[in-house]
């Protein structure tokens, strides 16, 4: 799997790429930002790690040009001040992830995987059902004309109904999914997810079927 | 203390002053008046004399004689206090009053005009004495003529009179100290405002003194407020060294990290540990020099934007979903859409970040961010369903330590800045229990004060 690192200062980058390498990846390295968004622009990676403060072209702009021109590679976001605004401002450009610096290489290999693993997820691009459309590399959903950004939880929870479109899941079922275990506490949240999950994609798309549990709108009971 | 009071000293000196001129005018006021008395007696004496100087003649021996003698009933009772006496060099003529006794002569060589002096008389009294030289004929002869009177009456009048103008210019002594203290007190008005207006700069440094004072106060004012903006470019400037300072730390503490790594994967390991925890401790010092600068820059620039909370908490959540335990948390989010707190939005976002990331840490399934607006303050609350704190642990000592770890594992930094920053926008932040059962932080900002209404004004345009 081939990654961009895109670092500015020697060490700090040399020690990714060998520690990207080691985790048995093909790792290319930027130094600035005008060469990396060349190179994201021009070329398929897997990921991409992007320090934000770049020289020439900082690195929230480059992310920004990506996502623009419809590259859609997970990135991670490594940032030097750690405040939330700037956290925010990667997400809203577009990143997967940040790490702070200083950050343990060890942290930072695992959290390419999961972005690595959440990417590749299935097969079929995009499932529609009914008004929804799911697409399920960038854990969006649309629903009628509207782009709607979902939390990982949201989309599993979607995901499980999308893909079981004949059938009511029950509360246990779900949060088996959702957590791996079903435990105290497990409806209320998620009649929680299911509250704000509707009020992102409307109130009629997610259906409680009392005493039963959860279906997407138009499955049969 | 209150011998610098400039409010004591202005009256203390108004008082002091209207008291002498009084005291003066006083004595001036009484020296008229017995001048006064004293004029009325010399001209009640001269009638009388010049009613005896009609029939007053001298005898072939030179001896002065008067047909008529004055009126006066006193003038026949011994010591009555009103004498006259006629004296020639060959003999001499009195009052029956003056009994025995005589009026004391001149000294100096007395004029033909009427004189009045004062000297001791008879019978130990004091003597207003009226005199002139006459000449009754043609042959040349001078006759003394002096009319008296006892000075007991003119000295009775004068007291009375000194008693009644002291109690008056007293009364009016207080009048004019009543109406000093009156223009004190108008008159330092302004500066009362100054003060005021002082508290609330010490309170709020972006706060500045109002530029319609009078004339005379403007400099002063002016000269704070130059002072004040100095000020706070001065620690804006620190702050933003500080911040640059911190920031560019954090590059070489990466890569640091990166040769203890190398150094881990070489078999050094006791280095590779020594150099992570030298790294960890100066991250965590870096962070909150950086929280506390943030929170400094604050309390000098002010509050003056209302944050759009819905947005912010939004765009925080976003952020935290993807990371590892975020990403199994639900968000309950309930914040009216007209719920808004007088902090500027990238300082709420530090503060619900580092809340929200804390909540977290502890939920097991769901984390609550709730907005209310009770009239008298501004509440977010943030709760989770996590363990809560254990009992008996003090909610101050936590806070201010920025270690709201429920499960009793440090915290670290994060919430520092949260405590430094709800102190600098004159908010407060409790610990509770949440509907949810875990941990609730509440912070609360009172409602009604100049930086609410500003940040409702802002809000509204």
């Amino acid at each position: 799997m081939r990654l961009l690192v895109v670092e500015d200062d020697p060490d700090v980058g040399e020690n990714l790429v060998a520690s990207l390498r080691e985790a048995g990846f093909v790792v290319e390295l930027a130094t600035d930002g005008k060469d990396a968004w060349f190179r994201g622009d021009t070329e398929d990676y897997a990921a991409v790690v992007l320090d934000l403060g770049l020289p020439q072209l900082d690195g929230l702009s480059v992310l920004k040009r990506w996502r623009r021109e419809g590259r859609d590679f997970p990135v991670l976001v490594l940032t030097a001040r750690g405040d939330w605004t700037e956290k925010v401002e990667g997400i809203n450009a577009g990143a997967d992830d940040y790490m702070v610096k200083p950050f343990a290489m060890g942290e930072l290999v695992a959290r390419i995987r999961g972005l690595l693993r959440r990417a590749a997820g299935h097969g079929s691009p995009t499932v529609t059902v009914g008004r929804l459309t799911i697409h399920t590399g960038q854990q969006r959903a649309v629903v009628g004309d509207a782009d709607i950004r979902l939390s990982p939880l949201e989309y599993r929870f979607l995901e499980l109904l999308i893909h079981q479109p004949d059938r009511v899941m029950s509360v246990p079922a779900i949060a088996e999914h959702l957590y791996g275990t079903a435990g105290q506490g497990d409806t209320n949240a998620i009649e929680a997810l299911v509250t704000r999950l509707r009020r992102k994609i409307g109130p009629d798309i997610v259906e409680t079927r009392r005493g039963l549990g959860y279906a997407l709108a138009g499955a049969t009971p | 203390m209150r011998r610098r009071s400039l409010r004591i000293r202005l009256l203390a000196n108004a008082a002091a002053a209207t008291l002498v001129a009084l005291g003066l005018a006083g004595t001036g006021i009484t020296f008229l008046f017995s001048r006064h008395i004293e004029r009325r007696e010399a001209v009640s004496l001269t009638a009388k004399a010049q009613e005896l100087l009609t029939t007053l003649r001298l005898d072939p021996d030179g001896r002065p004689v008067v047909a008529q003698r004055p009126s006066d009933s006193r003038y026949a009772k011994p010591a009555s206090g009103l004498y006259w006496q006629v004296s020639a060099p060959t003999g001499s003529l009195h009052s029956r009053s003056l009994w025995d006794q005589s009026l004391p002569r001149p000294k100096q060589a007395i004029a033909t005009e009427w004189t009045l002096r004062r000297t001791a008389g008879p019978f130990g009294h004091g003597l207003l004495i009226l005199e002139r030289v006459v000449r009754p004929d043609t042959t040349n002869r001078v006759v003394l003529v002096q009319f008296a009177t006892d000075d007991e009456a003119l000295k009775t009048a004068r007291s009375e009179f000194e008693r009644e103008i002291a109690l008056s210019l007293a009364l009016l002594w207080l009048v004019l100290v009543a109406a000093a203290y009156v223009q004190v007190m108008l008159g330092l008005y302004p500066l009362r405002r100054v003060g005021r207006e002082l508290d609330r700069l010490l309170r709020n440094p972006a706060a500045r003194l109002s530029s319609d004072h009078p004339q005379e106060v403007q400099p002063l004012t002016a000269a704070i407020n130059a002072l004040a903006d100095a000020r706070a470019a001065d620690l804006d400037r620190a702050r933003k060294r500080a911040g640059d300072l911190a920031h560019g730390l954090k590059t070489p503490l990466a890569a640091m990290a990166a040769q203890s790594h190398r150094a881990r994967q070489a078999g050094a390991i006791e280095a590779a540990d020594g150099l992570d925890r030298v790294i960890a401790s100066a991250s965590a010092t870096l962070e909150a020099e950086l929280a506390r600068a943030r929170a400094a820059a604050v309390r000098i620039a002010g509050t003056d934007k209302a944050a759009y909370i819905a947005q912010v908490v939004d765009d925080l959540v976003a952020v935290i979903e993807r990371t590892a335990k975020g990403e199994q948390i639900v968000f309950q989010v309930d914040l009216p859409e007209s719920f808004r707190v007088p902090v500027s939005t990238g300082d709420l976002t530090e503060m619900v970040g580092a809340l929200l990331e804390n909540a977290v840490k502890f939920a097991t399934r769901r984390v609550g961010i709730t907005g209310i607006t009770d009239g008298l303050a501004s509440i977010l609350c943030i709760g989770d369903d996590g363990p809560g704190l254990p009992e008996g642990r003090s909610d101050d000592a936590l806070i201010r330590g920025g270690r709201l770890d429920e499960a009793g594992q440090g915290h670290g930094f994060g919430l520092a800045i949260v405590h430094d920053l709800v102190a600098a926008t004159e908010g407060t932040i409790d610990l509770g229990v949440s509907p949810l059962g875990g941990l609730a932080v509440s912070l609360r900002w009172p409602t009604g004060g100049r930086d609410i209404e500003r940040a409702q004004t802002y809000a509204n345009d």
